[in-house]
């Protein structure tokens, strides 16, 4: 009987340990993902129910609470200016030589059409922070072995509660997210693709967003350039920049 | 023989002219209460038309399935054509191209940065063409409390509470922030050039009204609109010629499959007006008909009276050998006579006071100084085909069946009898 | 004093004439105060329909809910007052919490409020017992201009999704229960109403509401409190400014009805008089002076009138009361979803409209009256004596 207990525990804890721990998981995506600072440029391709239209953006970003956008492409948006700091959202548009503060509410509106709010933007704080992490199983996906991560929240203030992450074994990255209500209903959808080799660390160079409640292919946003801990000056992520 | 009795009509003002009046009156009224009543009950409609409904409006078909979010990324494209080609084709209607947006205003300090701002409901409409339809509809020049209409590109009208709250002024600059047609962000700045107050909280609360092509510059709907209304050139709302303008455009233009051609509503068949433009047209018909009603009884009496005090002259022309058939046909053919003259004289006076009434109302600006309303000030009647011949159920056909009434006399008694009334 | 007696005498003494004429101007009057005050219902419909439907009989506001600002909503609930509690376990107060949210009827996306309502309220005209439900599903209920642009009919599920009170996306699958038809698009037009106990779940504000609706007047806002009471006239204020335009318009109609009455006297009168010449000879030759054959006619005249008013209330007050009560059905049937409404108008009988009809169709009848009297008063008896006047 003690046998059969003790069998019992070793074979669950051998079988528990050839699943990972989630938190030295997202360690590791953050190791891929986070870093000091980037500079990159990016396109939004969006999916309307008429039209698909293209956005192109060149972004600066420092930390988890700076970030500077500007807007390259359509010729009607250029020149338009974002900057993040902290809770803080402005938006600066050359036509209006104004300076919008977005705040509350707003921040909940969808950018430029797409599936992604402001809020969704702004959100990047670590998962480590949020979420407790546990692995749940493996699966094959886009023919690279995966983790799958359950992501618990254990802070109130939060969007989802529950996210599923599918997480290359190799490379440590992320290549689906599943973001869930509480009830548990499926909400939003992403897939990470285009996995490059980027100083040193594996990164997507294509996210797709998808509304899973909406009718619609989703959101596009592919990276076209990334530096990753270059110098940024300061005087970038202040108001004052909006306006140059 | 009808102008024999005409002739005697004419000449004995006692047996013409007052019931002469009296029927052209009655009828007179009928006609004028049924004009003012078709009036004053479709103002509910008519004003639902002027700021939401049309009479008629087009949308896209997908648009038309969320039209009260106004979803103008599923806007109509290609207005100008289009607007033209429906002009030409429907000439009874005139087409209005309009935005409804949703947005906030924005208020700079005086580094630019944002100092103040609120949710806004905008709406563009044409207001520097020189077409003032638009104004007068949305009954722009009497809300206005502060300023003037907008003169020029990029000056806006803002309801007063809103623009105080904010704290505007006159000439001062705002923004828009909206979002375009394909979704982008939509930053405008407009100057201030005037307040409302349409006396509608929901209306006054924050509501931007802009000339349409400012709207379109800002939301990037060039050549594209959110609705086209139509308006009926007689002036009002009638239902079965929406209903079939509505039909014939959309045997053309629409499609079950095509989520962006083109569906035109007719005003009943958009958010319930359905139910009020039934609603009213019932009351309508009972406040006609028991007014009719009335006006019968009261003409039938007179024409009763009247034939009820010629007793005396049966008698007389009886007892000169007139046949009671006669005397009675006569009497019927008199009353006919008068009937219908006064009809046609009632509904004359009646349609030309109507007809005044429809075209230039009754003006309640000055009775309602100070309460600020949304409906236009000036009540009109409104004339339909029924007002040309509604009278004359009451004029013709009352006085008629009174004087048959009174007439019976004549066969129930005798002659001697009559004769004697003469001399009472 | 005399004038009266023999006015009343020649009145009786008239018989049926004189009842001829006291009924038809009897039947003036109901006309009139009937068609003006189905005029006035009418006008005030939307305002009766409003009290029954969304604001009852006033409705306490937590202190930052803005119903023009759908974004106050974040903010706006609290729990009920101690003060007030006893009222809302009563039901004389309907709590009611508003909660912003989305639903995808299709998969299209459209934001809506949630409004939650306990399902045994009396207090509304909402058809809130279709809320109640075995718990196997959230049921919902929806305006026909709703279902219109959304779609959805009876026993539809459509997703819902939300954000609780933290922030979180919460989502589920609600039932609609029912589609009513109401004229008050403000509880109807881009909402949906649940039961309050899953909405005060759905958003983790047990206990909370962001208005309470009274049943009747007669509230007022406590000191120091976040609840602020807003009375019937405050959220009426827009309809009542259209009221009062629309009474201005009336004024016309009842000109009209009036002008309708006025034909009648004038109609029975004037032909009455005509027809008494002889009789007004008599009077003078007997040596009543002008202005007592006058006044006896203008009495007389006026004393139709009153009569009139008199058999006009023996049967018309039954009446006009009877359909103030019951209302009077409009047949109207909507094709919107095949719901049958019953389309009732309740006239209004103001005092003002009463009085003023009575007092105008008495001035009216003895100018009337007094009128023709007077010229045939001018006569001399001799000519009028022999049935000369013309």
């Amino acid at each position: 009987m003690k046998k059969l207990i003790l069998l019992l525990l070793t074979g669950f804890s051998t079988l528990y340990a050839q699943l990972p721990d989630g938190k030295q998981i997202l360690d590791k995506i953050d190791q891929n993902l986070s870093s000091e600072n980037r500079v990159f440029s990016s396109s939004m391709i969006i999916h309307g129910r008429r039209t698909t239209h293209t956005i192109r953006l060149k972004t600066w970003t420092a930390g988890e609470n700076k970030s500077f956008t500007e807007y390259l492409f359509p010729v009607r948006e250029q020149g338009t200016k974002m900057l993040k700091l902290e809770e803080q959202l402005w938006i600066y548009s050359p036509s209006t030589d104004r300076i919008i503060q977005i705040t509350g509410h707003m921040l909940r509106q969808s950018v430029m059409g797409s599936d992604l709010s402001y809020e969704d933007l702004m959100e990047d704080k670590k998962l480590t922070d949020q979420y407790i992490a546990k692995v749940t199983g493996s699966e094959i996906v886009d023919g690279h072995n995966c983790w799958i991560i359950q992501l618990t929240a254990f802070v109130p203030e939060i969007a989802y509660q529950e996210q599923k992450l599918w997480v290359d074994q190799e490379r440590n990255i992320p290549l689906r997210e599943e973001m869930f209500a509480k009830s548990g209903t499926l909400l939003k959808k992403t897939e990470l693709s285009d996995v490059q080799r980027i100083n040193g660390r594996w990164y997507p160079k294509k996210i797709v967003f998808k509304d899973m409640l909406k009718e619609g292919s989703g959101t596009e946003f592919l990276i076209e350039e990334i530096e990753f801990n270059v110098p940024i000056a300061d005087y970038i992520f202040s108001k004052a920049s909006l306006k140059k | 023989m009808i102008r024999f009795l005409f002739k005697g009509l004419l000449r004995d003002r006692h047996r013409s002219l007052i019931p002469f009046i009296v029927t052209a009156t009655g009828v007179m009224l009928t006609v004028v209460f049924h004009s003012w009543i078709t009036g004053v009950l479709g103002n509910s409609i008519e004003f639902n038309a002027r700021f939401a409904a049309g009479h008629v409006k087009i949308m896209t078909s997908a648009y038309s399935k969320n039209a009260a979010q106004t979803p103008n990324d599923l806007a109509i494209l290609g207005t100008d054509t289009l607007t033209r080609i429906i002009s030409e084709q429907f000439p009874e209607m005139e087409f209005s191209e309009r935005i409804y947006f949703a947005g906030l205003v924005d208020v700079p300090d005086l580094s630019g940065e944002t100092r103040a701002q609120g949710p806004s409901m905008g709406i563009g409409i044409d207001m520097l063409s020189g077409n003032q339809a638009e104004i007068e509809r949305l009954n722009i020049p009497s809300s206005l409390k502060s300023g003037s209409l907008p003169q020029q590109r990029r000056e806006a009208l803002l309801s007063r509470t809103f623009a105080e709250k904010l704290g505007l002024h006159i000439g001062d600059t705002l923004t828009l922030v909206s979002s375009t047609m394909f979704g982008e962000l939509a930053l405008y700045n407009f100057t201030l050039c005037g307040t409302i107050e349409f006396g509608t909280t929901a209306l006054d609360r924050g509501t931007l009204i802009a000339d349409i092509t400012d709207v379109r510059d800002a939301l990037n709907m060039a050549d594209a609109t959110g609705e086209i209304l139509g308006f009926s050139r007689i002036g009002h709302y009638n239902n079965e010629e929406a209903t079939n303008i509505a039909s014939r455009f959309n045997k053309s233009y629409y499609s079950e499959k095509d989520d962006f051609s083109l569906l035109m509503k007719s005003l009943a068949e958009q958010n319930n007006m359905g139910f009020l433009v039934e609603y009213s047209s019932k009351l309508k018909g009972i406040l006609v008909f028991v007014f009719i009603v009335a006006m019968s009884l009261i003409l039938w009496n007179a024409g009763l009276l009247g034939g009820l005090r010629r007793y005396g002259e049966f008698g007389m022309r009886l007892a000169i050998g007139e046949e009671k058939g006669h005397v009675y046909r006569t009497t019927l053919m008199e009353s006919l006579i008068i009937g219908f003259l006064g009809s046609m004289a009632g509904t004359i006076i009646g349609l030309a006071i109507s007809f005044y009434l429809q075209t230039y109302g009754i003006d309640l600006g000055p009775m309602m100084k100070n309460a600020s309303i949304m409906m236009p000030q000036v009540f009109r009647a409104r004339i339909t085909p029924e007002a040309w011949y509604i009278g004359f159920i009451p004029g013709v056909l009352s006085s008629l069946f009174g004087t048959m009434i009174a007439g019976i006399g004549i066969y129930k008694r005798q002659t001697a009898q009559l004769f004697k009334e003469l001399e009472s | 004093m005399l004038a009266f007696k023999l006015a009343l005498r020649n009145l009786l003494g008239a018989g049926l004439r004189t009842w001829l004429n006291v009924i038809i101007l009897s039947f003036s009057f109901i006309i009139i105060i009937w068609l003006k005050g189905l005029l006035e219902g009418w006008d005030r419909q939307a305002k009766n329909d409003m009290i029954k439907w969304e604001i009852g009989g006033g409705q306490f506001w937590q202190a930052s809910y803005d119903p023009f600002d759908p974004f106050t909503l974040l903010d706006s609930h609290s729990t009920i007052p101690d003060v007030l509690s006893d009222s809302v376990t009563n039901g004389t107060l309907v709590p009611v919490l508003i909660s912003q949210g989305t639903i995808y009827p299709n998969g299209r996306m459209q934001s809506v409020l949630f409004k939650g309502i306990s399902p045994e309220q009396k207090v509304l005209a909402l058809p809130t017992l279709k809320l109640k439900s075995d718990g196997t599903y959230i049921p919902a209920i929806i305006g026909s201009s709703m279902a219109e642009s959304t779609q959805l009919k009876e026993g539809d599920y459509v997703t819902a999704r939300w954000r609780d009170k933290n922030g979180t996306f919460d989502a589920a699958e609600i039932r609609i229960a029912c589609i009513y038809q109401t004229n008050v698009p403000s509880v109807d037009v881009g909402q949906v109403w649940l039961p309050i106990d899953n909405v005060r779940e759905m958003m983790l504000l047990p206990g909370e509401a962001t208005i309470l609706v009274a049943n009747k007047e007669g509230w007022k806002t406590e000191k120091s409190d976040k609840w602020i009471f807003k009375d019937q006239k405050t959220l009426l204020i827009d309809i009542e400014n259209i009221i009062k335009a629309k009474s201005f318009v009336g004024i016309l109609i009842w000109a009209i009805l009036l002008m309708m009455a006025m034909l009648a006297v004038f109609d029975t009168q004037v032909l009455s008089i005509f027809r008494r010449q002889k009789e007004i000879g008599t009077y003078v030759a007997l040596g009543m002076t002008r202005g007592q054959v006058v006044q006896l006619f203008t009495i007389e005249g006026a004393m139709h009138s009153v009569l009139a008013t008199l058999v006009a209330a023996a049967y018309g007050i039954p009446l006009l009361t009877f359909q103030a009560i019951r209302g009077i059905s409009i047949p109207v049937e909507s094709k919107d979803f095949g719901i049958a409404m019953a389309a009732k108008l309740y006239p209004v009988y103001s005092l003002t409209l009463i009085t003023g009809t009575v007092i105008v169709v008495l001035i009216v009848t003895t100018i009337v009256s007094y009128w023709p009297s007077r010229k045939i008063g001018r006569l001399s008896p001799t000519e009028a004596l022999r049935g000369r006047i013309q």
